[in-house]
C-alpha cells in the first residue's frame, strides 16, 4: 500500500490528516467530551502530566474527571512515523502546543502529543485513524 | 510566646519551616544540605506542616480563632451584625481602646519607635479651615485642652484642611472631644475631626528579606496544619513580630501581596482564613488568592474597614462556605438582615454561614461539574529497566549534543530518520528575541499553509537531520531538570517525550546566553547493544520562564565523563564509595550528599532516605 507513496506525498498527506484530526479531538474534548474515547484504540496509553492511564474504560473515566477545558491550539506539526517502528502500521505523529483553560483553573500552557495509527474497522470500508498515544503535559507543570 | 511547644530541635524533621512546596527545588537549589540550612538560620518557629502547632497569643484583642468552629459567647454579645452595629460618635473608638491596650503608656506618639506604632493604631485628625491657623498656634491649643498629650504626625494643609497623625487611640480619643472646645481669633469654634486611618504613607515602605523570613515563621506558628487554617487576627500586634520592630499591616498593598505570597507558595491548600482585625479596606490584593488558593472554604473578614460589599466582587471566584464580615462599615449599608444576606449570597452562592449564623441551605441545580485536575507528577517511565535503557541513551545523546560538534549524531538517527522544529508563534518580532534562530525552521502547521514550505522544513533521512542539528545554536542542556514521558513501548518502538531547560551557550560574545524551554518527542526502534535508533524526532522550542530560569543549571549538569574530585582523602574516598553502593546514586551524587553534610554517613543518609522517599532526587543520580 503505502510503501509505494512516496516520502512527500506521505508529508503532504500527514499534514492534512493532522490537521483534521486536530480540529475533532480539541472539539471533541472541549464540547463533546462524551465521544472522545472513540477516538482512542481499545489499548491506547495516555500520559497525562505524569499521570499513566490505558485502556478505553479508565481513559472514559479520566475524561470524564476533567472540568470542562477551552483549547486553543497555537502550535501543531506532524510527522509520518518511519514504518521501521510500526510494522509497516501506517502511523502519524502529531504534535501539538498551545493554552487550555480548565473550569476554575487559570489558563495554562501545554505540549500534546499523540501516536495516531491507521486502524481497518468493521462498520467502515475505508480505514479510520485511531490514537495509540497520547502525551500531555502543561509547560508549567511544576511550579 | 504563649507556649514554646514550637520549638523543635534542630534534626527534627518538622525543622523545615515550609515544606518545599516545588518538588525540585529541594535537590536543585538546595541539595541534601536541608538540616544545615535550618541550623543556619536558627530556625525556632514551627512549620506548616506540624498539625496542631498553634503557639500564639489567644487573647491579643479577645477575638477567637476562626477555626475554632464558633466565635465564642463574648464575640456574639460583643457585635450583633443584625442590629446597626456602629453608632456614630461614641462607640467609634470601643475598638481602637481595647487593641490600644497593648500600647502601654497610652503616651504614644511619634517618636521614631516603631514599637509603639505596631501596637497601635493610626489615626488621622482633620481639621476644616485649619489652613487659616499657624500650625504652632493649633498644635498648642489643642494640646492645652487635650486630655492625652500627642504628637502630631505628618502636619499639612489640603485645600483649606490641615490633617495629622497620632498613633495612639487614648490620643485619638482625647482629641476628638477637643471639636468645638477652642474659638480663634475670628470668633470661630475649631472643628477637629478624628478617624481611624492607614498609617501615613511615608511610613509604608516595602519588607526587608529579613523581615519576610520572620513574617513567614510567624504566619507558619498560626498556621493549624490539621485543618489547613491560617489565623492572621491582628497580625500586626503578634509579639514574634513586634519584637523585632516588624509592622506588618495588611492594609498596606506591600505587606498584604507578601502575606499572599507565602500564602500561595506554601499553603495553597488552605481552607480556613482569619483576617479579622487588620484594617484591611480594600480587596484588591486579596482577590489574586481566588485563583491560587482555589479550596478555601471560612474567611473570617470581621473587624475591618470595609466599606462597601462591593468589595467582595473582588473575591467572587471562591466557593466559600463560611464568612465573617461583622464589625467592617459595610455591615451598616443593609436596611434589614435579608438584604445582607442577599447581597453576600449573591457573591458567594454556597455560603451556609454568615458571621456565624446559619443560612439556609442552598438549592441548586445538578450540573455539578468538576473543576480540579489530577495532580501533575514527574517522569512517567512505566519500568525501571526502560528508565535505565532511555536515561543513558539520553546522556550519550546530550553530551554529544551539547559538545560543539554534533556530527557524531550520525550515528543516533535511522537512514530514514525525520526531524522538525516548532516554536510557539508570538506576536513579537521573533528576530529581536532569541528564538529568531528557532523562528525561521519553525513548521507550525498551524501558521504555514502551503505544501513546499511544509515539506521543506521536515527534514528527512539521517544526513539531512543531523546537518540541519549542526546549524542550530550551540548549546548546553541541564539535565536534571529533564521530565520524560514514555508514550509506547513495544518489540519494534519505544517513543517517548523529554523537556527540560537549556541555556545557548555564548559564541565569541556575539549572542547573548539565554535560557530556553524545550518538549521533545523521539521515537527509538531497538539498534544494536540495547541501544536505540531515532526514527522520528520532533522538538519544541520556547523561552524560559522567570522560574525555569531560577532554576536551571543550579545543580551541577552531570556529565559522563566526569569523575570524583581527586583531591577527597582516603576516608573520604572510602565512604564515598560505600555511600554509592548503599544508596545507589553514582558517586558524584554520593559526593554531593556526602559534602552537604559534612562527610557525616548518617546524616547524609538519613536526609537521603527523606528526600527519595519524598521523590526528591532526580534520575540522573542514579545514572552510573
Amino acid at each position: 500500500m503505502a510503501a509505494t507513496l512516496d516520502f512527500r506525498t506521505h508529508a503532504d498527506q500527514s499534514c492534512r490528516y493532522s490537521e483534521e484530526f486536530v480540529s475533532i479531538y480539541y472539539d471533541c474534548m472541549d464540547k463533546k467530551r462524551r465521544n472522545l474515547t472513540r477516538l482512542y484504540l481499545d489499548k491506547a496509553t495516555l500520559v497525562w502530566n505524569g499521570n499513566a492511564v490505558s485502556g478505553l474504560d479508565a481513559l472514559g473515566e479520566f475524561f470524564e474527571s476533567l472540568p470542562s477545558s477551552e483549547f486553543q491550539v497555537q502550535t501543531l506539526d506532524c510527522q509520518p512515523v518511519h514504518e521501521q517502528a510500526t510494522q509497516g502500521q501506517t502511523t502519524l505523529l502529531v504534535v501539538t502546543g498551545g493554552t487550555v483553560k480548565f473550569e476554575g483553573n487559570k489558563q495554562r500552557f501545554f505540549n500534546q502529543n499523540f501516536l495516531l495509527t491507521a486502524q481497518a474497522t468493521p462498520n467502515n470500508d475505508q480505514p479510520v485513524w485511531k490514537i495509540a498515544s497520547d502525551c500531555f503535559r502543561f509547560q508549567d507543570w511544576n511550579s | 510566646m504563649a507556649e514554646g511547644g514550637h520549638y523543635y530541635s534542630e534534626h527534627d524533621d518538622r525543622t523545615a519551616p515550609f515544606r518545599n512546596s516545588k518538588g525540585r527545588g529541594a535537590h536543585k537549589g538546595r541539595g541534601f544540605d536541608r538540616s544545615r540550612r535550618d541550623r543556619q538560620r536558627g530556625n525556632h518557629a514551627g512549620g506548616f506542616g506540624g498539625p496542631g502547632n498553634r503557639g500564639r497569643l489567644k487573647d491579643t484583642d479577645g477575638d477567637v480563632a476562626m477555626s475554632d468552629g464558633s466565635q465564642d459567647s463574648r464575640s456574639q454579645h460583643r457585635f450583633n451584625p443584625y442590629v446597626p452595629p456602629f453608632r456614630k460618635g461614641d462607640g467609634r473608638f470601643d475598638r481602637d481602646r481595647r487593641q490600644g491596650r497593648g500600647a502601654g503608656n497610652g503616651r504614644g506618639g511619634f517618636r521614631g519607635d516603631r514599637n509603639m506604632n505596631s501596637r497601635s493604631g493610626w489615626y488621622k485628625v482633620t481639621v476644616p479651615h485649619g489652613k487659616k491657623y499657624d500650625k504652632k498656634w493649633l498644635v498648642t491649643a489643642l494640646q492645652n485642652i487635650c486630655s492625652v498629650s500627642y504628637t502630631p504626625v505628618h502636619y499639612h494643609v489640603d485645600h483649606n484642611r490641615v490633617h495629622f497623625f497620632v498613633d495612639d487611640s487614648a490620643a485619638a480619643n482625647a482629641l476628638h472631644k477637643c471639636s468645638h472646645k477652642i474659638t480663634d481669633s475670628d470668633g470661630f469654634k475649631v472643628e477637629v475631626h478624628v478617624n481611624p486611618s492607614a498609617p501615613p504613607s511615608f511610613l509604608q515602605s516595602d519588607l526587608k528579606p529579613e523581615h519576610l523570613e520572620h513574617l513567614k515563621q510567624c504566619m507558619a506558628k498560626r498556621f493549624d496544619g490539621s485543618q489547613q487554617a491560617l489565623d492572621l487576627n491582628n497580625i500586626r500586634t503578634d509579639p514574634d513580630l513586634v519584637s523585632q520592630n516588624i509592622d506588618i499591616i495588611l492594609n498596606r498593598k506591600t505587606n498584604m501581596e507578601a502575606v499572599i505570597k507565602i500564602i500561595e507558595k506554601y499553603i495553597p491548600e488552605l481552607t480556613c482564613l482569619n483576617l479579622s482585625n487588620n484594617r484591611i479596606h480594600k480587596l484588591d490584593e486579596l482577590a489574586d488568592l481566588v485563583t491560587k488558593v482555589p479550596n478555601l472554604k471560612t474567611l473570617n473578614l470581621s473587624s475591618n474597614e470595609l466599606k462597601s460589599d462591593r468589595e467582595l466582587d473582588k473575591l467572587k471566584g471562591w466557593k466559600l462556605v463560611e464568612l465573617w464580615l461583622n464589625r467592617n462599615p459595610l455591615c451598616e449599608l443593609f436596611k434589614d438582615q435579608a438584604a445582607y444576606i442577599s447581597a453576600v449570597r449573591q457573591r458567594f452562592p454556597r455560603l451556609l454561614k454568615l458571621d456565624g449564623h446559619d443560612l439556609p441551605p442552598p438549592i441548586g441545580f445538578d450540573v455539578e461539574t468538576p473543576t480540579t485536575i489530577p495532580p501533575c507528577k514527574g517522569s512517567c517511565f512505566g519500568t525501571d529497566e526502560i528508565k535505565a535503557l532511555i536515561l543513558r541513551f539520553l546522556q550519550q545523546y546530550y553530551s554529544i549534543y551539547d559538545s560543539g560538534n554534533r556530527q557524531p549524531l550520525l550515528d543516533a538517527y535511522h537512514d530514514g530518520a525525520s526531524l522538525s522544529l516548532t516554536t510557539p508563534y508570538s506576536t513579537q518580532n521573533p528576530s529581536r528575541s532569541s528564538l529568531g534562530e528557532y523562528y525561521k525552521d519553525s513548521r507550525n502547521l498551524k501558521r504555514i499553509k502551503d505544501s513546499t514550505m511544509r515539506f521543506r522544513l521536515l527534514k528527512h533521512t539521517r544526513l539531512n537531520v543531523v546537518a540541519f542539528l549542526n546549524e542550530l545554536p550551540k548549546t548546553q542542556h541541564d539535565i536534571a531538570s529533564f521530565t520524560i514521558d514514555v508514550n509506547t513501548y513495544t518489540n519494534t518502538l519505544l517513543s517517548f517525550t523529554v523537556s527540560g531547560v537549556f541555556k545557548e551557550v555564548v559564541v565569541d560574545g556575539k549572542s547573548r546566553e539565554s535560557t530556553m524551554a524545550f518538549s521533545r518527542v523521539f521515537i527509538t526502534v531497538p539498534a544494536g547493544n540495547s541501544g536505540l535508533c531515532i526514527v522520528n524526532d520532533q522538538l519544541f522550542i520556547r523561552m524560559a520562564t522567570t522560574e525555569e530560569i531560577r532554576r536551571a543549571f543550579v545543580a551541577p549538569a552531570p556529565t559522563p565523563s566526569s569523575s570524583p574530585v581527586p583531591t577527597l582523602t582516603a576516608p573520604q574516598q572510602e565512604m564515598l564509595t560505600a555511600f554509592s553502593l548503599k544508596s545507589g546514586m553514582n558517586l558524584e551524587w554520593s559526593q554531593k550528599c556526602l559534602q552537604d553534610n559534612e562527610w557525616d554517613f548518617n546524616r547524609a543518609a538519613q536526609i537521603f532516605t527523606q528526600l527519595k522517599t519524598e521523590g526528591k532526587i532526580p534520575d540522573v543520580a542514579f545514572v552510573k
